[in-house]
């Protein structure tokens, strides 16, 4: 119950409930006011009235007359409903159907409406009391008990909503708090699950409430997360692998110097190849704080309107002359403006991999057609095919990989950054980069939200 | 040329003096950066090498704004281990006129230092550029070679006028990716050397005196063959 009171569904409940309360009161006050501001104004008025009527009466036949009058009246009445009484100026009674003078009742000059309870009756009554000529004192009554059912009930109606009120409020805190127990601990399970590190786990996000919403957000969340990790995973295992093989050649370059000492022509020659060494080392770690820079997001800060027809037609020219010098078939599509929005200098950072690669993969006399345009559904499409040997299926998940090098790429210069940087530059933009047959040879296309 | 390196680190200014010496330049150094600040304040230099973490205080850039503030215009040189695009951004904002990032090769900060420090202060004056025979009208577009007319590429034409600016210079293959290109990442393939052999397969035929070097380990050279 303590658990109950903190949770946030008791808190929600509680509110609730002071806020029903609250509906009432505004319901309740006025109506009982106004209830009992019109039941008493009329009762008053015929009291009032009767007072003045028995004046009257005392006023023709003085109190004798009075007196036999309202001995008549009494005779004459349903016993509880009216009460009457005569007293002279001592508050001895000289008639009426009430023994004595109520001591709640203090005389006063003129007619007073007073609310009282008399001794041996339930209920109030409400009294009239004129003082008349001579001294006498005449009080004139009317029981209230009439109205008491009606009352009790409005009493009792507004108890039962109270209680009503209470009741819904602490079994929907109850429910309520049940409910989101149930999706707050999926979430609080799962999390603890990719805590421990199964970071395949996802949220359920079953649904289309707000839960649904916040895990299939949450979801994406880790999705990301995930393809971080993974991509800092792969870094480190190819940080041993790949970068240590080059300063090895280095050590032993540099090494092998020191301990032959060989002619200076000689050691030059080794002393270059340990600096172009050095400098593939460089190169990666260069690919890598760009991928980091990539993947951290922060350049997209920097996005404006870009044509990526217009980026691509300057990367094709830019690599024009050494598609000619190779002998390579270099084609350009260009379908028409295509606005995005992006990073124009990472958009051609990501084409001119793309046709590195294809350059360094086909033959001679190989053919390169390079694509842009808008597609139906308005996104743009920057394709780079090839007739060379392309990506084989299985190995297709892998290449974007970082460091990961294909059958065909070994022994082709580069590092195996370049799709890792092409497939970084095309999720910063909201996009994908798809590797697919083109019969022969592999067509990779970027395909980005248009703008 | 008179060149002031402010840099922290032993080896690395060790390194580039005794190269910009034996390259034939006048060096000194300051290795903290009030020292810098004072020395380059109080001297007049044709460059300034300075790096952007220094001990004393005070980073490169804080000097850079200063130094522009007190109304000095040397060519400054940044040279920094960062290399994200905002850090080059706001090293070239503070008043800096080149950004190379360190680890860098030797051939390259010598080839941006030479650019650097004979640059003209006050550029765009003039309307042709020489070298040896080869003429640039750079109103009318026009590029001849003795009575001979050349017929460029806008990009070819680009790649020229900043050979010929620089003559006499080297110019490395990553200086001609930012100026001509507009690109600040490195194509694996050698494109810019395809591009320099179809600029000069237009202005060397067969006969003529070559123009344009090559530079080994560095980059390019246009100048007039002795």
């Amino acid at each position: 119950m303590n658990r109950l009171l903190r949770s946030s569904a008791a808190t929600w409940a509680l509110g609730t409930v002071l806020m029903g309360l609250a509906a009432l009161a505004a319901f309740a006050i006025p109506l009982w006011y106004a209830w009992n501001a019109t039941v008493t104004a009329g009762r008053q008025e015929l009291l009032r009235e009767d007072a003045q009527r028995l004046s009257a009466v005392f006023e023709r036949g003085g109190i004798s007359a009075l007196t036999a009058h309202i001995d008549a009246r009494v005779a004459m009445q349903i016993a509880g409903e009216r009460t009457l009484l005569l007293t002279d100026a001592a508050y001895q009674p000289l008639a009426g159907n009430i023994a004595a003078w109520p001591q709640t009742i203090s005389a006063r000059a003129g007619s007073n409406a007073v609310l009282a309870e008399l001794p041996g009756q339930n209920g109030r009554t409400l009294f009239v009391e004129a003082t008349l000529p001579g001294g006498y004192h005449l009080l004139v009554g009317r029981d209230l008990a009439r109205l008491a059912p009606v009352e009790q009930r409005f009493t009792w109606g507004l108890v039962s909503a109270v209680l009503l009120l209470f009741v819904v409020g602490v079994l929907g805190a109850f429910l309520i708090r049940r409910a989101l127990l149930a999706r707050v601990s999926d979430i609080g399970q799962t999390v603890g699950a990719i805590m421990r590190g199964d970071l395949h786990r996802r949220l359920p996000s079953g649904g289309s409430d707000e839960f649904a919403t916040l895990s299939r957000t949450l979801n994406g969340m880790l999705d990301h997360i995930e393809h971080l990790i993974c991509g800092i995973k792969n870094v480190s295992n190819s940080i041993a692998h790949d970068l240590r093989t080059p300063l090895a050649e280095v050590r032993s370059r540099l090494e092998e110097l020191a301990l032959t000492r060989p002619p200076p022509a000689e050691a030059y020659a080794e002393i270059e190849a340990a600096v172009a060494d050095v400098d593939r080392v460089m190169g990666m770690f260069n690919a890598l704080l760009r991928l980091a820079e990539i993947d951290s997001g922060a350049r997209r800060s920097g996005f404006v309107r870009v044509d990526a027809a217009r980026v691509a037609a300057e990367v094709v020219e830019f690599y024009e002359p050494a598609a000619e010098e190779k002998g390579v078939v270099f084609s350009f599509l260009n379908g028409g403006e295509a606005p995005v929005a992006g990073d124009p200098v990472l958009l051609a950072q990501a084409l001119s991999n793309l046709i590195d690669n294809s350059l360094k993969c086909v033959a001679e006399k190989g053919a390169i057609s390079v694509h842009v345009g808008r597609r139906a559904d308005g996104a743009v499409e920057i394709a780079v095919a090839d007739d060379g040997p392309g990506i084989a299926d299985a190995d297709k998940p892998k290449a974007t990989e970082r460091f990961f090098r294909g059958d065909a790429s070994r022994g082709t210069p580069g590092v195996g950054l370049g799709l890792s940087i092409v497939d970084a530059v095309a999720r910063l933009h909201g996009g994908v980069l798809q590797l697919l047959d083109n019969h022969p040879g592999l067509r990779a296309q970027m395909v980005l939200p248009g703008r | 040329m008179k060149i002031l390196i402010v840099e922290d680190n032993e080896r690395v200014a060790r390194f580039v003096t005794r190269g910009l010496r034996e390259a034939g330049h006048t060096v000194e150094h300051a290795n903290n950066g009030r020292d810098g600040l004072f020395i380059a304040a109080s001297e007049p230099y044709d460059v300034i090498v300075m790096d952007r973490m220094l001990p004393g205080n005070i980073d490169g850039l804080a000097i850079i704004e200063t130094l522009r503030k007190s109304g000095n215009r040397t060519p400054i040189l940044i040279l920094s281990a960062l290399a994200d695009v905002d850090e080059r951004i706001r090293g070239l904002r503070s008043g800096g006129d080149d950004y190379l990032t360190k680890p860098f090769a030797f051939g390259e900060l010598l080839a941006r230092l030479d650019a650097l420090g004979r640059r003209p202060v006050e550029s765009g004056g003039e309307r042709v550029l020489l070298v040896g025979d080869l003429r640039m009208d750079l109103l009318s577009r026009k590029v001849t070679r003795g009575a001979r007319t050349i017929t460029l590429q806008p990009r070819e034409f680009k790649l020229l006028e900043y050979l010929m600016r620089h003559a006499d210079q080297v110019v490395t293959r990553t200086m001609l990716l930012e100026a001509v290109w507009d690109y600040n990442f490195d194509p694996q393939t050698n494109v810019v050397d395809v591009h320099i052999s179809k600029l000069r397969s237009k202005i060397e035929l067969d006969g003529e005196p070559p123009l344009v070097r090559t530079v080994r380990n560095a980059g390019y050279m246009m100048c007039e063959h002795e």
